[in-house]
């Protein structure tokens, strides 16, 4: 039977270092994507997942053995993420321009979307950095409110938990960032149906 | 006949909206808003269709590996105070706040003498040759960021619900002090600086929540606002904070770069 992890939490804060192996290994795979849908880099997923679990080692005291492990860590998680991207957007030298023209983008695409073999998968290619540049033009925190609910399936109240915010804040975070990403990709939409 | 709204059709997308029944039936009979719901659950899908990150085969092992090599040995640190052992504020009673109230009178008198007192007129001036500290520079621009902070802080705190509720420039504010404040954050922790640390830990919240506050913000959303301000005491832990900077900027300050009122002369 598998052990608890409240009870490879009790191991540990009785002085089994080791013991943290296990919730390493349990919850490591579960984060990842999240972690990675925000960062678009393995490298600085496998970074900010480490930061997670050395956080929640030198935090464990503080963890209320009655709640839930994975729902805890997912908050650490969702708030390294958080103060990995402020850092990166402030020390960001590449500038995004305040009125981007979506349509400018989409022309380019047009033209390949026509053309078959090798030139589909440059269409596939370019599709992806589109959505990856779209992300890019949100806030950190509207762009974990709409990754939660809308790729990671958490609903309002978790989000607003996790966020910190009132579930009205979290919603507005969400929508903002649906009119952002529609706005940016939906002249695209049209041309890979 | 009127239409839906863009939020209400974003929201309707992930089930959030609420009265879906309604916007349901709306959908049914209007083609205009049913092509804005079917475009974006069209640009939604399109997201969706890109491929969910997956880690390598032995990720789980070599991650505990990485985490076990940079384990502190020993004992585990303590932990830090929980949010109710931080409002401690909120448990005082009337002696004690008359003692805070006076601890922060002094701390003012010494904040406004150490501005306006001399210090001596035989200073020599640096030249070009001075040297910039960086911490300094951090505390100054720690010292920045919270002046800047109290000040939304204080224009929302009197801001009149029966005036209208645009909050709009003062959103565009929090969004920058959010950013900044957990730069800052970081970087308190990072030189264990807990006074700051926890300051910032506690301003960051509300920020957030002026930041992603609705558009049409209602009076119950705003005085819930202005509470959290309150309740915490965040204004006042500001000033104190700022006042211990502003004191710590000026011991720092090296004897040839002091100000000096003969200066100006």
């Amino acid at each position: 039977m598998e052990v608890s992890d409240a009870a490879v939490v009790s191991q540990v804060l009785a002085g089994d270092q080791d013991a943290f192996r296990v919730l390493v290994e349990r919850h490591s795979r579960s984060i990842y994507a999240m972690v990675h849908r925000m960062t678009g880099s393995p490298h600085d997923t496998e970074e900010i997942i480490q930061e997670v679990f050395l956080r929640a080692y030198t935090k464990l005291k503080s963890f209320e053995l009655r709640s839930s492990f994975a729902t805890w860590l997912y908050r650490i998680a969702v708030n390294r993420t958080l103060d990995f991207l402020s850092a990166k957007k402030m020390n960001d030298t590449c500038q995004i321009a305040e009125n981007p023209d979506p349509e400018a983008h989409g022309e380019q695409v047009q033209l390949r979307s026509g053309s078959p073999g090798p030139d589909r998968l440059l269409l596939s290619t370019e599709i992806e950095s589109r959505i990856a540049d779209a992300m890019k033009r949100l806030t950190p925190v509207e762009h974990m409110a709409f990754t939660l609910r809308h790729l990671e399936g958490k609903s309002i109240e978790e989000i607003s938990q996790v966020l910190n915010l009132r579930a009205d804040a979290a919603k507005n975070s969400i929508y903002r960032a649906v009119q952002k990403l529609r706005h940016q990709l939906a002249p695209l939409v049209s041309v890979a149906k | 006949m009127k239409h839906l709204t863009d939020e209400q059709i974003a929201l309707h997308c992930s089930g959030d909206a609420g009265d879906s029944v309604e916007i349901n039936r709306h959908l049914g009979e209007c083609s205009e808003c049913r092509e804005s719901f079917e475009q974006l659950k069209a640009v939604l899908a399109f997201i969706h269709s890109a491929p969910v990150p997956e880690p390598h085969e032995n990720f789980e092992q070599e991650m505990w590996l990485k985490v076990q090599d940079r384990l502190p040995q020993g004992q585990l640190p303590q932990e830090k105070p929980t949010v109710r052992q931080r409002l401690f504020f909120l448990h005082f009673t009337p002696a004690k706040w008359a003692g805070v109230t006076a601890m922060a009178v002094l701390l003012l008198a010494a904040f406004i003498a150490g501005r306006f007192w001399p210090r001596g007129s035989d200073q020599v001036n640096p030249g070009p040759s001075a040297q910039i500290d960086p911490q300094r520079v951090v505390l100054v621009a720690v010292g920045d960021h919270l002046e800047r902070s109290q000040m939304l802080l204080i224009e929302i705190m009197h801001t009149d619900a029966a005036r209208g509720l645009d909050l709009s420039r003062e959103q565009a504010q929090a969004r920058d002090l959010l950013d900044s404040n957990r730069l800052y954050r970081l970087s308190a922790q990072e030189k264990s600086d807990p006074g700051v640390e926890r300051m910032l830990d506690q301003l960051e919240p509300v920020l957030a929540e002026i930041a992603n506050a609705p558009r049409d913000l209602s009076r119950k959303d705003l005085r819930e606002i202005q509470d959290q301000v309150q309740s915490q005491g965040l204004l006042f832990k500001i000033r104190v904070i700022s006042s211990t900077i502003g004191t710590k900027i000026r011991q720092e300050e090296p004897a040839s770069t002091q100000y000096s009122g003969n200066r100006r002369l």
